[in-house]
């Protein structure tokens, strides 16, 4: 069953709705950055946009509002990379620096490249020595570790990624009986 | 370091009674006459005196803390316990899911260096009434007797001042108790007077394939021992518990109580015989009288601040916490050990993915070990581990698979469609205390002004070998079940070791007993003051520990 059946039925608990729901309906909405420059933000977009490229929906999950709502409320998941400066620094630097390997590469600006070159500017970032003086300074490795972690369990986080790897744990009621290998439940199907 | 302040008579700061060198103290003295700089600021309110002296004071409700506190009340001894999170309704509140289960876990930023910086927040750390059990995978291996002599039988490494024999009757209690489910017999180790209370949990689909790889490796498994209900089970202070149902989400808190954390095994018990439970604590400081005992404590509950007098102080705010308020307040310091011997278990994950479905969240996530790899006989380190099947939730393994493989756009959307093909084995291992690997403060304030600790971590080559071993057994063991794509993520779980315990003050923070060396009536009771990793998980070893360190308070102060 997919995450719109599975809402609607007794199987989801009131919490667990509450969540899953307040995630779809926050899909396709305007969103205003509250921390990142405006331009900064459009360029945290691009890259999530290959990061996750998204082009069999006509709304994609949204991943870059929960960065700029997270840098804005200052909220941590608990640690950083002592490598790494605070988390806005982090990103206003890693995205700049992302500009800066465009520059590079294309002499043109990340959002206005072919999807072919911004696959390239970014393996240019996950290699060992990216172009750019802000590397001198920020791990490379690090920042693009964190950036690609955050935004991929925003992405997992979703009921359509959900449906899209076949995950209905979340439909958990009354219990599961069948946990063996090749043993599902009806509602699993 | 908190502000130099004289709070009431016979009360002085944490600071004071440490500066020795007469001239340094006149300066402090010069800089505590001068007026204030220039730039007015807010005077903060005085701190109110305390309306009341209880015997004993907890800081922290996790494993360490809530069996203490209960045994404590029980005696009958006024006692209060300060928790910085809230009290939760697991029913109402818990989400199966991992993003909205993020209140769990300590997410005040914790900064980490070295060659293998230690993941926190959800790998390790919690908050609230029950701290990290509330998301703890309830693994309940008892450790080997000779995990606690490691340097007795190595040369490396440190050994505790307690036997296997001082702590088995509270793992029996605790096992009995809180409710563990497990095998009887169980395979290693000596045995025991009393089997596990209930049957071990059904195995799920990663754990079907572990008994299938291993059998063919002549590796021996067994259902694993779990904190979690196999049946329902009626427990003291609480009523009847329900069983497991099965939805795996143990690390993101249980539903339905099933799983035994501790705000539903010894916090009722301790509710129920007069403790005072007071959630959204946060300590800032720890006062002491003038012969250097613990005379009170200052914590903000709901933007207020309170002082509560006590007689005794329990600090059990787990292995990074513990530290940090001991260095804040320069207590306990003499030995030079707090923040020192920082340990994390290697535990080294191996990813496969199988023909078969497994939907690997179904099912407790720890359903079956191996002790076999617990003194391997080719073995070229220190010490040994066991290995366990893993079952994931979808979150945390995307982001493991993107800090891991380095996967991103088309191929990560690829290899994460095959999600409920996906099973995991790991390995548990000990880990030896190095010079290199600590905690300190950092320059770096966090937002509640306080500096944020460092947690310095490189595995060295102990660590280093034990990995390259672990890492060919379980992908023998995947390949034997199977397994396709098979990859390894290097991760280090649970933060050990920082204050702690010794036969001596000279290189240690607590005595066997758990009181600190330095002042009398403060005791400390977490993973800080295990003195060596072990090769188990941590948490069935701290509750032992606890209930010994309260009977032993109890005998010592009749």
């Amino acid at each position: 069953m997919t995450s719109q059946e599975l809402l609607a039925s007794a199987h989801v608990s009131a919490a667990t709705r509450a969540a899953l729901e307040q995630r779809l309906a926050d899909t396709g909405a305007a969103y205003e950055p509250q921390l990142l420059a405006p331009e900064t933000y459009r360029l945290l977009e691009a890259v999530a946009a290959r990061l996750f490229p998204q082009p069999e929906r006509p709304v994609p999950i949204p991943l870059a509002p929960a960065i700029d709502q997270r840098l804005a409320e200052g909220r941590a998941d608990g640690w950083r990379y002592d490598a790494l400066p605070p988390d806005r620094e982090a990103y206003r630097l890693g995205l700049g620096g992302i500009q800066e390997i465009a520059h590079s590469l294309f002499r043109a600006d990340f959002e206005t490249l072919a999807p072919g070159q911004q696959d390239a500017v970014i393996e240019a970032l996950a290699s060992p020595t990216p172009p750019g003086k802000t590397w001198e300074t920020l791990n490379a490795g690090r920042f693009f570790e964190e950036m690609l972690a955050e935004l991929t369990e925003t992405y997992y986080a979703h009921p359509w990624a959900q449906d899209e790897i076949g995950y209905t744990g979340y439909a958990d009621l009354p219990a599961w009986t069948k946990i063996g290998l090749n043993e599902k439940e009806p509602r699993e199907a | 370091m908190p502000d130099e302040e004289i709070a009431e008579e016979g009360v002085i700061s944490p600071a004071a009674p440490t500066v020795q060198d007469p001239l340094l103290r006149d300066l402090l003295a010069e800089n505590e006459t001068r007026p204030a700089a220039e730039t007015p600021q807010e005077k903060p309110l005085p701190v109110p005196k305390a309306a009341e002296t209880v015997d004993c004071i907890v800081i922290g409700l996790g494993a360490g803390g809530a069996p203490l506190l209960a045994r404590l009340a029980q005696a009958g001894l006024k006692v209060v316990a300060l928790e910085a999170g809230p009290w939760h309704n697991p029913e109402k509140d818990f989400a199966t899911d991992e993003k909205a289960q993020d209140f769990l876990f300590w997410n005040d930023e914790r900064l980490a260096a070295g060659a293998d910086p230690l993941a926190m927040g959800k790998n390790n750390s919690g908050t609230g009434v029950g701290g990290s059990t509330l998301h703890y995978t309830a693994y309940t291996p008892r450790p080997l007797p000779d995990d606690l002599h490691i340097k007795r039988d190595f040369g490396q490494g440190e050994d505790w001042p307690l036997t296997y024999e001082d702590l088995a009757p509270y793992y029996e209690e605790v096992e009995q108790f809180i409710g563990v489910s497990g095998p009887s017999p169980y395979p290693w180790g000596p045995s025991r007077p009393k089997g596990y209370p209930m049957a071990a949990l059904p195995l799920n689909s990663a754990a079907q394939l572990m008994v299938r790889g291993a059998e063919k490796l002549g590796i021996k498994t067994s259902p694993a021992p779990n904190a979690a209900l196999s049946a329902r089970y009626y427990q003291e202070g609480v009523g009847w518990r329900e069983a497991c149902t099965n939805r795996g989400f143990c690390q993101a808190g249980c539903s339905n109580g099933a799983k035994s954390s501790m705000d539903v095994t010894f916090i009722p018990l301790a509710v129920k015989h007069g403790a005072d439970i007071r959630p959204n604590s946060y300590v800032t400081e720890i006062e002491r009288n003038a012969k250097g005992e613990v005379a009170a404590v200052v914590y903000t509950q709901n933007g207020e601040t309170h002082r509560l007098a006590c007689k005794n102080l329990f600090l059990c705010a787990g292995s990074v916490e513990t530290p940090r308020l001991l260095l804040l307040n320069e207590l306990a310091l003499t030995s030079g050990q707090v923040g020192r011997n920082l340990m994390a278990h290697p535990g080294l994950q191996v990813w496969g993915t199988f023909p078969e479905e497994v939907r690997p969240t179904k099912g407790i996530p720890g359903s079956l070990i191996s002790q076999d790899t617990h003194r391997p006989k080719n073995a070229d380190f220190v010490g040994g581990y066991l290995l366990q099947s893993i079952g994931v939730m979808p979150v945390t393994f995307s982001g493991q698979v993107a800090r891991g493989r380095k996967l991103w756009g088309q191929p990560l959307r690829d290899y994460m469609r095959q999600f409920n093909h996906i099973a995991g084995i790991n390995i548990l291992g000990d880990c030896l205390p190095h010079a290199d690997n600590y905690l300190e403060l950092s320059d770096e304030k966090d937002g509640r002004q306080v500096p944020k600790p460092r947690l310095h971590f490189t595995a060295q080559e102990n660590e280093q070998r034990m990995n390259v071993h672990a890492e060919k057994i379980m992908r023998d063991i995947w390949a034997a079940a199977g397994a396709t794509d098979i990859w390894a993520f290097q991760r280090y779980a649970h933060v050990i070791g920082t204050a702690r315990m010794g036969l001596s003050g000279d290189d240690a923070v607590v005595d066997r007993n758990g009181r600190a060396f330095d002042v009398p009536n403060l005791y400390i009771c977490d993973n800080s003051v295990f003195p060596s990793a072990l090769s188990v998980n941590p948490a069935l070893t701290i509750m032992a520990l606890s209930l010994r360190t309260a009977d032993k308070f109890l005998e010592n102060n009749k």
